[in-house]
């Protein structure tokens, strides 16, 4: 008897860890990443197995769970060209073209390993539900599931700092937990205003053997943007906010 | 979405990539220049130059995805990234293409008889173009001044020359993120067509064959007044235009001396774009237009457009010369579709109905007027007939496309063979009404930064009478390379 009581204060003791909210850890994660409404520069750098690299610079604007824009400013290739993320709407105007189309959540505007919504990323809560937190002494690993079908990778595995909420790792995964991509979180940076976050995040993958793509953040700051920022009409003229 | 995250539907994609007298032809003619026909007087030094170049172009793209600098991590300062982000009040950029062209000509065809017929004799036409596109803007405040040009320079056989234009230029003003004023010269594409956009009315129409050329603008005046919501209607946006058409301006877009009104309404409605279009003045028959696009899952989406002009003429010729006007209203529509597969290929497919197009007795009548008109020529020298014809040809039979019922089709595949920024397509454009039809095969690689490489080619096939069978050429091969700069980083 005295044996089973040890056991279920043992059980109950543990239950405090396992009783952590993870959809509300993950929130704080999200805040801790971006401001709900910010702007900030981005380079993405695609680097080949023979080390030859492309790079591009991006300004990006987000308000909210669903709304978020992008514009190339270099390399000249590229200047101009902006996209726009409403929801699951994606839109890309190239300035030669001049008017803005619709395109598919599947396609990359940059090539390698980069796609869309790298580029227009949306917060984490908006589209996964934690499923299980597991405490790790020092680190939280939280296990996402996507809210949708049609959402990209069907699960994913996030190491977070258990002190300052930040992600360590993500590991994005099939329904059936074939590894698609891993993402590294590096060099925490503040960038003020109570930003504190990673200012870099690598990226490789086991379908892209020695291929690697790095996003390096620069200028993060909260901003009060109007909704009208995120419309495929003011896609030009998206450089006018800088 | 997580940080860096695609949102690649993974589950699905299992497999990604790293990075009579005439012969009866098949594959012939396609794209005539639209030019007249001057004597070709250094063809021979300037073929054996060509071949030199096509070499040595060749050289360039077989060596473009090979260069291995061996470098290892990526290193940066932020400093250094937070400088080349400083928003300048100017800019100033472009890029310089080079293009050379040959084209293999049909000397059955009645474009090339139409061309040729007072020339000397060619098999092929080489072409070679320089183009300087250059673009600068100045922000003051709520200001902005925007000017895009063009020096194009071309050696031809056929129409050498150098045209400076200017594509674009205006100011405009943006008081708030909801409205935006614009004044000048400017493009305005509308429609949601890839190929085709029958409810362009404020632009000028696109080549098929290569859609996302830069256009010319016209001069006006224009705004947009943006607002959103939130539920099922997210977005309202309405585009008020005004063209005038006087000397000097615009005098490209129809009868002079009115002023043209135009606007557009553009709604995100249940997540489908939806605009309604209409111009209304003298310069043009009055229409109006709508069209839609909407992504029915994460790699599929599809579109739709439609125009209805009102009392819009329209002249044909008889194969004896005569020429008919009739007036009658155009219902143009189309419906395409946009999809992407599991290994990355890219459909582009359309139905296009052009409500102002000829028949197909129509293009037959115009085809033997040129045979006729051909004929009399090498029997008396009598031009007359194909004096009318080519009058003809300049206005709507030489256009892009000019009968009723077309099929688009574009096959893309992003990155193939492991070769990252590689992009391997071709383009179909197939004429219903008369089965014949234009295959154009394309690589693009962009890996080197600013350096673009476009090698196309164009084959046709059509019999005797059809649209791409009288074309001018048999065969076309071109190669266009492209350097981007930003003066001002």
């Amino acid at each position: 008897m005295r044996k089973i009581i040890i056991a279920l204060l043992i059980v109950f003791m543990a239950t405090p860890a396992l009783a952590v909210d993870g959809n509300s850890l993950l929130l704080q994660i999200d805040r801790n990443l971006n401001p709900d409404s910010y702007e900030a520069y981005k380079k993405l750098i695609n680097i080949e197995p023979n080390g030859k690299k492309k790079e591009f610079v991006l300004f990006t604007v987000k308000k909210g769970k669903d709304k978020v824009a992008a514009m190339f400013l270099s390399p000249a290739s590229e200047k101009g060209r902006s996209t726009l993320r409403l929801g699951e709407n994606m839109w890309l105007y190239i300035p030669n073209v001049g008017k803005p189309i619709r395109i598919t959540s599947l396609q990359s505007v940059v090539g390698g390993v980069f796609n869309n919504s790298d580029i227009l990323r949306l917060d984490y809560t908006s589209e996964y539900n934690v499923e299980k937190v597991e405490d790790m002494g020092g680190q939280y690993i939280l296990h996402l599931k996507a809210k949708a079908k049609t959402i990209a990778y069907d699960k994913l595995k996030m190491w977070a700092q258990k002190e300052n909420l930040v992600p360590l790792k993500l590991e994005c995964l099939t329904e059936a937990s074939m590894l698609v991509k891993t993402i590294y979180y590096k060099d925490v940076k503040d960038f003020g205003d109570g930003i504190v976050r990673p200012a870099v995040i690598e990226t490789d993958s086991p379908l892209y053997k020695g291929y690697k793509s790095v996003m390096i953040f620069a200028k993060m700051k909260a901003r009060e943007l109007d909704d009208e920022v995120f419309t495929m009409t003011f896609m030009p003229n998206l450089d006018s906010l800088r | 979405m997580g940080e860096g995250v695609a949102i690649m539907n993974y589950k699905h994609l299992p497999i990604p990539r790293p990075p009579s007298l005439r012969k009866r032809k098949l594959f012939a003619g396609q794209i005539a220049p639209q030019t007249d026909m001057c004597n070709d007087v250094h063809q021979g030094r300037k073929n054996s130059n060509f071949y030199e170049i096509i070499k040595f172009l060749t050289l360039i793209l077989f060596l473009l995805p090979l260069p291995a600098r061996a470098q290892d991590e990526y290193s940066f300062d932020l400093s250094e990234i937070e400088k080349e982000i400083e928003k300048k009040p100017y800019t100033i950029g472009g890029y310089l293409e080079l293009t050379p062209k040959v084209f293999w000509l049909d000397h059955d065809a009645a474009f090339y008889r139409l061309n040729f017929y007072d020339r000397q004799e060619k098999d092929y036409l080489d072409e070679y173009n320089v183009k300087l596109s250059m673009n600068g803007g100045y922000t003051k405040g709520i200001s902005e001044i925007y000017i895009r040009s063009n020096i194009n320079r071309t050696e031809s056989g056929i129409d050498p020359g150098t045209d400076v234009t200017i594509d674009e230029g205006y100011l405009s003003v943006k008081p708030s993120s909801t409205l935006n004023i614009s004044i000048g010269k400017k493009v305005m594409k509308w429609g949601k067509g890839y190929a085709w956009n029958p409810a362009g009315f404020t632009g000028r129409p696109k080549n098929p064959d290569d859609p996302d050329l830069a256009l010319e603008g016209y001069i006006m005046a224009t705004a947009d007044y943006i607002k959103s919501f939130s539920g099922p209607l997210k977005v309202i946006a309405v585009t008020p235009v005004i063209i005038p058409v006087y000397d000097h301006v615009n005098t490209d877009f129809g009868v002079r001396n009115n002023t043209n009104y135009a606007g557009k309404l553009y709604l995100l409605l249940y997540d489908t774009d939806i605009d309604f279009m209409f111009l209304k003045g003298n310069s043009r028959p009055s229409r109006f237009g709508a069209d839609f696009s909407r992504n029915i899952t994460s790699n599929f989406e599809i579109h739709g457009e439609l125009s209805y002009i009102n009392d819009i003429t329209k002249k044909t010729i008889d194969s004896s010369g005569t020429i008919t006007q009739s007036t009658d209203d155009a219902k143009s529509f189309l419906f395409g579709t946009r999809y992407l597969t599991e290994s990355d290929i890219t459909f582009i497919f359309e139905y296009y109905r052009n409500g102002t197009g000829f028949t197909s007795e129509e293009m037959e009548d115009f085809f033997s007027l040129v045979d006729d008109g051909f004929t009399a020529y090498r029997s008396s020298g009598d031009e007359t007939l194909l004096k009318k014809a080519r009058t003809m040809k300049e206005g709507s039979y030489g256009r892009p496309n000019p009968m009723r019922d077309y099929l688009y089709l574009r096959i893309s595949k992003k990155e193939p063979f492991d070769i990252l920024y590689f992009t391997p397509s071709v383009t179909c454009i197939y004429n219903i009404g008369d089965k014949s039809f234009s295959l154009s095969p394309e690589i693009l690689y962009t890996g080197i930064t600013n350096f673009e490489v476009r090698l196309k080619a164009g084959f046709i096939a059509g019999s005797e009478n059809t649209e791409f069978g009288e074309k001018q050429n048999d065969y076309r091969a071109e190669l266009r390379l492209s350097y981007y700069f930003d003066a001002v980083q």
